[in-house]
């Protein structure tokens, strides 16, 4: 029996804005059940390489590896581009990103937010994506919010939302973008606990994270980057229970 | 009473001209204008050059210039090709087919290089945020565009849209110098053969006064449908 492909493999990913190389050469497999968090000081380049993995930001080099499918580029005087865009999209409906400032689209209601991309980008029939997207409204503890537009929701609202859109597309792997940043600290509580409901339940997720306590609980991996190289990863045990480099030590660090 | 001198149908067949015209040119001019929008914001330099001559063009020249130009021009040009492909058909059908696309055309052309700033505005004011969601989710350009971009930027687009549609609206009288019988050109007729100008500009001037009406009635409903979703609610 062949085995099921790799969910996500970046190889060697180099991505430089102008005269600064902000992503040095960065690798990442993630299998199905993986829980990968990328830790950092801001500029580290932990966004820019996740916003790589769906070619939000277009890498310089290296290589992207979905569901086993090698990205196909080519170089054209704007720089190293997508070969087939055709492939992109194909490639983006199986990873959902959930952002740090949530980005439900603002001119439909949450339920309508949900059903969008099921409906016209998998082609998922109007009456089944509805189920799924009520079971998912449920399952976020949103039920009651569902004809609400996102500027009537709260920001938890809106990221638990935006979680139960990206669950609609049964993706392959969820990335998520400093989910809780935007949040106010008594509303990250509810997010994470959704979040970790999803690691536990076995999904396959990369997450861009300043929560070390949700690092800790829940990553198969941590890798922690700094000025856009790794510099250290393995498991959380290890990296936040036992950090080998001064840098690292000195940014899990108590800040007061 | 208001006697209209036996002109009443003919103007009533004016007032359907303006309409027309200055609806086909306004459908014409969002199409043109989307257009100049997305080549505007292209990457591509040959793209953005080109819409930048047109709108430098349209807006540095008089509309009554432009409209002469493109008239006799697009006339002498649009004849010998259908000389050569219909040389049986009726003279005079001929003749205001041609009158009335060209204004449709010469007025479509003109506020397509308005709209293209409106539009070019609006869509900068999106939040990238929307778009990249969209991306992100697998759509396409194209889907990208049908279901966020265009219904989030017709909010900002709307006011400015509006206004140019008023200005459209008032820009058809210019046709009666290309010879279509719009409903000024009517009551220009009337009033010369009747010396009594009042009696046929001011049901023309209420005329458009009531279309004028009717726009903002139907742009306010259109303002309320785009803005759902963004606060006020």
């Amino acid at each position: 029996m062949a085995a099921t492909p790799t969910p996500l493999e970046v190889r060697n990913i180099k991505k430089r804005f102008g005269d600064t190389e902000v992503l040095k050469g960065l690798s990442l497999q993630a299998q199905k059940g993986d829980v990968i968090t990328l830790i950092g000081a801001s500029g580290s380049g932990k966004s820019t390489f996740l916003r790589c993995m769906n070619l939000l930001e277009q890498p310089d080099e290296g290589e992207l590896i979905v569901h086993g499918e090698p990205i196909r580029f080519k170089t054209t005087k704007h720089g190293r581009e997508p070969e087939d865009w055709k492939q992109v999209v194909r490639m983006r409906a199986k990873l959902s990103m959930v952002f740090q400032s949530f980005n439900l689209w603002a001119h439909m209601t949450l339920l309508e937010n949900i059903i969008e991309a099921p409906i016209h980008v998998l082609k998922k029939p109007k009456k089944e994506a509805l189920e799924h997207a009520h079971a998912l409204l449920e399952r976020v503890g949103l039920s009651a919010r569902a004809n609400a537009y996102p500027a009537q929701m709260s920001g938890g609202q809106q990221q638990r939302g935006a979680i139960a859109r990206a669950l609609a597309m049964d993706p392959e792997v969820m990335l998520f973008d400093e989910p809780t940043s935007a949040l106010d600290p008594e509303l990250v509580g509810d997010v994470l606990k959704v979040m970790r409901d999803l690691a536990n339940e076995g999904r396959t997720m990369v997450v861009v994270t300043h929560e070390m306590s949700f690092a800790r609980d829940v990553s198969s991996q941590v890798i922690y980057l700094h000025q856009g190289l790794v510099e250290e990863a393995g498991p959380p045990e290890d990296v936040l229970g036992n950090p080998q480099s001064p840098r690292l030590q000195q940014f899990l660090a108590p800040k007061y | 009473m208001l006697d209209l001198q036996g002109y009443g149908p003919r103007l009533i067949e004016g007032a359907g001209v303006t309409v027309q015209l200055a609806v086909l040119s306004l459908i014409l001019a969002i199409i043109l204008g989307l257009l100049t929008a997305s080549a505007k914001m292209s990457r591509n330099w040959l793209l953005r050059r080109i819409a930048t001559v047109y709108t430098t063009l349209i807006r540095g020249v008089p509309d009554l210039v432009l409209m002469m130009l493109l008239f006799f021009g697009g006339q002498i040009g649009v004849n010998a090709i259908s000389d050569m492909l219909y040389y049986n058909y009726e003279i005079d059908i001929y003749i205001n087919f041609n009158a009335f696309a060209a204004g449709v055309l010469t007025i479509g052309f003109i506020f397509g290089a308005y709209m293209g700033e409106t539009f070019r505005g609006a869509f900068m004011a999106v939040d990238n945020g929307q778009i990249e969601a969209g991306k992100a989710y697998g759509m396409s350009d194209s889907l990208v565009f049908r279901r966020i971009r265009f219904p989030q930027m017709m909010r900002h687009a709307l006011p400015g849209l509006s206004n140019n549609w008023m200005v459209l609206l008032k820009t058809t009288a210019l046709v009666s110098v290309i010879g279509l019988t719009d409903m000024v050109r009517v009551a220009a007729e009337a009033s010369r053969a009747t010396h009594e100008p009042f009696t046929f500009l001011l049901p023309v001037a209420v005329v458009y006064l009531l279309i004028a009406s009717v726009s903002e009635w139907i742009f306010a409903r259109l303002q309320k449908h785009y803005d759902i979703g963004f606060g006020g609610q």
